[in-house]
């Protein structure tokens, strides 16, 4: 034994240094992970146990031009729970049933439910989730969120549109301004385990979200409330199908206002705005949804009937083909070819100038301005005034005009074309043109967006637009205000009169295709005041009941917005004498009436031209006058006395 | 040591070298396991169990258990292992190995299956029982009896053999369902016959054989051949989720650690990380710092059984120590190895530390009777 011994030891020696020489190998192997790769495996670890949850960035508000909130936000909350960390279910369960109105069965499944978390509601109110929080349970979660929020629920509805839950715009401005309106998420960063649960007291990473932009709009809330009550009213009464009606800025092409009665709710984009009969399956009922989100006033194209004649007439003045005196003759209908094209007049115009021409919207005078024209010129013009391409408005979902190729047009279309039939364009692209032939000869281009901002009010971005001057000439322009003047003074579009306000328009009634179905759009185009164009509207009254000439029903509906519309944007009366006369206008001075027996009043009165007395009391002797004496008022204001 | 014990050794100018240090290491190896267990699996045992000491309660009993064993093992004298038991007229050697035989043979036909390997002998209410284990105890013993018992033999070729064929039938049960230990065994009866034998050319002959064989086996199993495509290709293969796991948790230790108790790996991205993966947590829980405190104190502890080896009475002591200090370093080495991707992954315990009731109880016991060794060895004051 003894003398293996020192033999043994050595072996022993040497397996022992094997074992260190190996345990060595593996310390550096050890060193070289946890102080040189430390970081790149690390790095990795710490993105398998990071959890983001976003912070929602809140979205850009919309405002209209009197920073008046149109889309807003308000704070909402989301109820979640966390299965692992809830110590009182039962207690749980009966809270959250009870202040989210819930069914205990459905909480409790929930709740039950081993998931890392799950979601109760979303989108309850604040004051709710306020009290819930108050409870302080163990394993519910309350995450504050936006909601968007439409303070005048329906009001442009199509033109604002509406955005889905995930903070995304669905339609309307709300998609054609998302990137700006969207803003960034922020996100909070936690370490959780492997299976999703956040780790307490671990520290939070958390990057603030940078809210959006908010959008500074065109539209005129005032506006576009008259509006769309003048749409209703007219809806009602015609029972037409729809109506719309654009208020545009013709010098700049800002939308004051665009209607597309019936609108909907935007708070419940969801919910269609009408009566369903029957069960409709879920796609008919997307395509509802989608035909009642639709834009019509950008979105669909018509046939714009007389109001096209704008065009024509510009363009027949822009080439010297036609002079205000030139005399025409009407016979009821003209012969183009081998067709009889028939005036809208059974009788005829008969002898006219071309001034009546356009004041009597007379279609004959029309289809020889078109055929002194020419195809190539009347399409120039076309061009030039932006009928061939979209407006360019700032809103998605727009069409584009529906033309004949230039090598089909024959005379018999070329005809039909000059007096607004035979293509489509939208309205949009019509006030377009219009605004082109009013404002001098510029075509702009019509928008929403004004400017967008930052929440803190920097940064404050114009919207730029396009704009191309002189697409045809000033004095064009000048002539066809004062002729369009004359269509409302003293033409079809009399009902769009307003005394002392200058209001020029033209009319127009498009038979819907197919031909002969009694289908109509009644319209009338219609700006104020004539000489210095400040608001452009269009009215549109889509297949009304009974009457349905544009000058009978779709002119007055302008001519009451303009009632409104114009002195609130400060657009004085300006009476002719003819009108003062007319429409007594005028003021006085106002003298004493006390005293005074009654037959004296009723001298004095008519004396001086006031019409309405109104005797507070009964008497004989006047005690009390108002207005008082020396106050200098309007003809036509109330005079009350008070008697004894 | 009682003190009758030592008023013995004085009477005779004689102490007994009972090497406290190296019992104390042992403590303290198990007891870390216990808190590093606690730390590991507390997560888990909470979600499965609903409180966080299933595992810790379990290993703790086994520990107790084993320290038990391991102190009644140290005071008795191993050379009662060579004298035949009275009834069956065998030495307790040979009577354990027959016994572990016919484990292995039980554990391959009814062994309980968990996780995909036949291992376990399920006791019923006193849980489950690896007698893989056992087996390497048993090989420890028996080839250190073999050898001692003619020890020039082992300086020829035949020798060798000899021991090897001896122990065949059981390397054949375990290498079937369990390779791992199978390398294990392999590795103490090439450690002892290393030790025991002069010519050290047939162990490098033997090496070659060796590893011939086990690139051979490689490429016929093919299950083992994707642990060799996983192991080059960690972090791309599906298969390398654990170790990759185990590297991040590594990696994210750095020098100092996260801290005992933090580890954010052990909260279910390591699957089982209280099992052979433990060593991952370590080092990012305690760093490369503690990391390589721990390998040091099973340097210390393989130095002390170096020195008991050495300073054994007898060859079969120092045999049974060489055999011992191999089984511990063989699995360190291995568990390492594998957890640093160093290797391809095997599933091999680090001793005292991983999850394991079994093979706790055993090592310690194991332990005592490197222990009992180091009771016999006499030297003058």
């Amino acid at each position: 034994m003894e003398k293996s011994k020192t033999y043994n030891r050595r072996s022993i020696l040497i397996v022992v240094i094997i074992i260190m020489a190996l345990v060595v190998g593996l310390m550096s192997r050890l060193s070289y992970l946890m102080i040189f790769k430390s970081e790149y495996y690390g790095e990795k670890a710490t993105r398998l146990h990071e959890r983001e949850r976003p912070i929602k960035a809140e979205r850009g508000v919309i405002y209209d031009c009197n920073g008046i909130e149109l889309a807003g936000n308000k704070p909402v909350c989301t109820i979640s729970v966390i299965h692992s960390q809830i110590t009182n279910s039962d207690k749980v369960i009966q809270v959250l049933s009870k202040e989210l109105g819930l069914s205990e069965e459905k909480v409790r499944k929930r709740v039950q439910k081993n998931s890392s978390i799950e979601r109760i509601k979303t989108n309850v109110d604040k004051t709710i989730a306020d009290k819930i929080r108050e409870y302080d349970l163990d394993g519910v979660m309350v995450d504050e969120d936006y909601k968007r929020y439409y303070p005048f629920e329906s009001l442009a509805s199509k033109v604002l549109g509406f955005t889905g839950s995930d903070n995304q715009g669905i339609v309307g401005l709300e998609v054609a301004y998302d990137k700006y309106l969207q803003g960034t998420d922020g996100n909070i960063l936690t370490l959780t385990n492997a299976r999703g649960v956040e780790i307490d007291g671990a520290a939070e990473d958390r990057v603030e979200p940078i809210a959006g932009k908010d959008l500074i709009t065109s539209l005129d809330v005032n506006i576009q409330k008259y509006a769309e009550q003048v749409a209703s009213k007219v809806y009602e009464q015609k029972k037409a199908k729809s109506v719309k009606i654009i208020v545009m800025n013709p010098q700049n092409g800002e939308l004051m206002a665009m209607v597309n009665y019936p609108e909907f709710n935007l708070n419940d984009p969801y919910t269609l705005n009408y009566q369903v009969d029957g069960l409709v399956t879920e796609k008919q009922k997307t395509d509802l949804l989608n035909e009642m989100w639709r834009n019509a006033c950008i979105s669909d194209t018509y046939e714009p009937g007389s109001a096209f004649k704008i065009v024509t007439a510009t363009a027949a003045l822009e080439e010297n083909v036609v002079k205000l005196t030139d005399k025409f003759y009407c016979p009821g209908y003209k012969k183009v070819e081998d067709r009889m094209i028939r005036c809208h007049k059974k009788g005829g115009h008969g002898s006219e100038t071309f001034v009546d021409g356009i004041k009597n919207s007379c279609n004959p005078v029309f289809m020889t301005l078109g055929e002194r024209l020419g195809i190539d010129n009347m399409y120039k013009y076309f061009k030039q005034l932006g009928l061939f391409n979209r407006s360019g408005v700032d809103l998605p979902g727009e069409a584009n005009s529906i033309m004949h190729k230039k090598e089909n047009v024959k005379a018999v279309e070329l005809a039909t074309m000059s007096f607004g039939q035979g293509f489509q364009i939208t309205p949009l692209q019509l006030l377009t043109s219009v605004s082109a032939v009013i404002n001098g000869g510029t075509r702009i281009t019509p928008h929403v967006g004004v400017s967008v901002k930052k929440k803190d009010g920097t940064g404050t971005e114009e919207l730029k637009y396009k704009t191309t001057d002189n697409v045809i000439r000033k004095d064009t322009s000048q002539t066809m205000k004062e002729l369009l003047e004359a269509v409302v003074a003293t033409g079809t579009g009399k009902r769009a009169y307003l005394p002392g306000l200058r209001i020029g328009g033209k009319t127009a009634t498009s038979e819907k295709l197919p031909r002969g179905n009694g289908k109509y759009i009644a319209s009338f185009v219609g700006f104020a005041p004539a000489n210095n164009p400040k608001v452009l509207a269009i009215a549109m009254i889509d297949e009304p009941q009974g009457l349905y000439y544009g000058g009978v029903i779709a002119a007055p509906v302008v001519s009451e917005l303009f009632d409104n519309v114009l002195p609130y944007l400060g657009i004085e009366h300006d009476y002719t004498e003819d009108e003062k006369k007319e429409n007594n206008i005028g003021t006085i001075k106002v003298p004493n009436f006390i005293g005074l027996k009654k037959e004296e009043v009723d001298k004095l009165v008519k004396s001086l031209g006031i019409e309405s007395i109104y005797y507070a009391t009964e008497g004989d002797v006047v005690t009390e006058q108002y207005p008082l004496e020396g106050d200098v008022v309007d003809k036509n204001s109330d005079l009350i006395l008070y008697l004894e | 040591m009682t003190r009758n014990d030592r008023d013995k050794g004085k009477r005779n100018k004689f102490h007994s070298y009972y090497d406290y240090s190296l019992l104390f290491l042992t403590l303290f190896l198990a007891g870390f396991g216990l808190i590093m267990i606690y730390s590991t699996s507390a997560y888990t045992s909470q979600v499965n169990y609903g409180y966080s000491t299933a595992f810790l309660k379990k290993q703790a009993i086994s520990v107790s258990l084993g320290v038990v064993a391991m102190l009644a093992a140290s005071k008795l004298d191993y050379h009662l292992l060579l004298k035949p038991l009275p009834v069956i007229k065998m030495t307790p050697i040979m009577a354990l190995y027959i016994l572990c035989i016919g484990l292995q043979a039980f554990v391959l036909k009814f062994g309980k299956e968990i996780n995909g390997a036949k291992r376990w002998i399920n006791l019923g209410p006193l849980g489950t029982f690896q007698p893989s284990e056992l087996s390497k105890v048993a090989t420890i013993i028996l080839v250190a009896y073999l050898v001692q018992k003619n020890p020039r033999e082992l300086n020829k070729f035949k020798g060798f053999v000899r021991v090897v064929l001896w122990l065949s039938p059981l390397i054949g049960c375990i290498v079937k369902e369990n390779l791992s230990t199978g390398i294990v065994i392999v590795g103490i009866i090439v450690c002892i016959c290393f030790v025991a034998t002069r010519k050290k050319l047939y162990y490098i002959i033997v090496g070659i054989i060796g590893a011939c064989g086990i690139a051979g086996f490689i490429g016929l199993v093919s299950f083992r051949a994707t642990r060799f495509r996983v192991w080059l290709n960690v972090e791309t293969e599906p298969l390398g989720y654990q170790i990759l796991q185990g590297l991040y948790a590594i990696a994210s230790g750095g020098i100092f650690g996260v801290g005992l108790g933090k580890s954010m790996q052990k909260l279910g991205f390591i699957p089982e990380s209280h099992n052979d993966m433990i060593f991952s947590v370590i080092c990012e829980e305690l760093g490369l710092f503690g990391a390589i405190m721990l390998i040091l104190v099973f340097l210390l502890v393989i130095w002390r059984l170096f020195i008991i080896a050495i300073s054994a009475p007898d060859l079969f002591g120092g045999l049974i120590c060489v055999g011992v200090l191999a089984h511990i370093a063989i699995q360190v080495i291995i568990n390492v190895a594998v957890v640093t991707n160093s290797i391809p992954s095997t599933g091999i315990p680090l001793p005292f530390i991983s999850y394991g009731g079994t093979s706790v109880a055993i090592l310690l016991a194991e332990m005592g009777i490197a222990l009992s060794v180091s009771n016999q060895i006499k030297f003058e004051r």
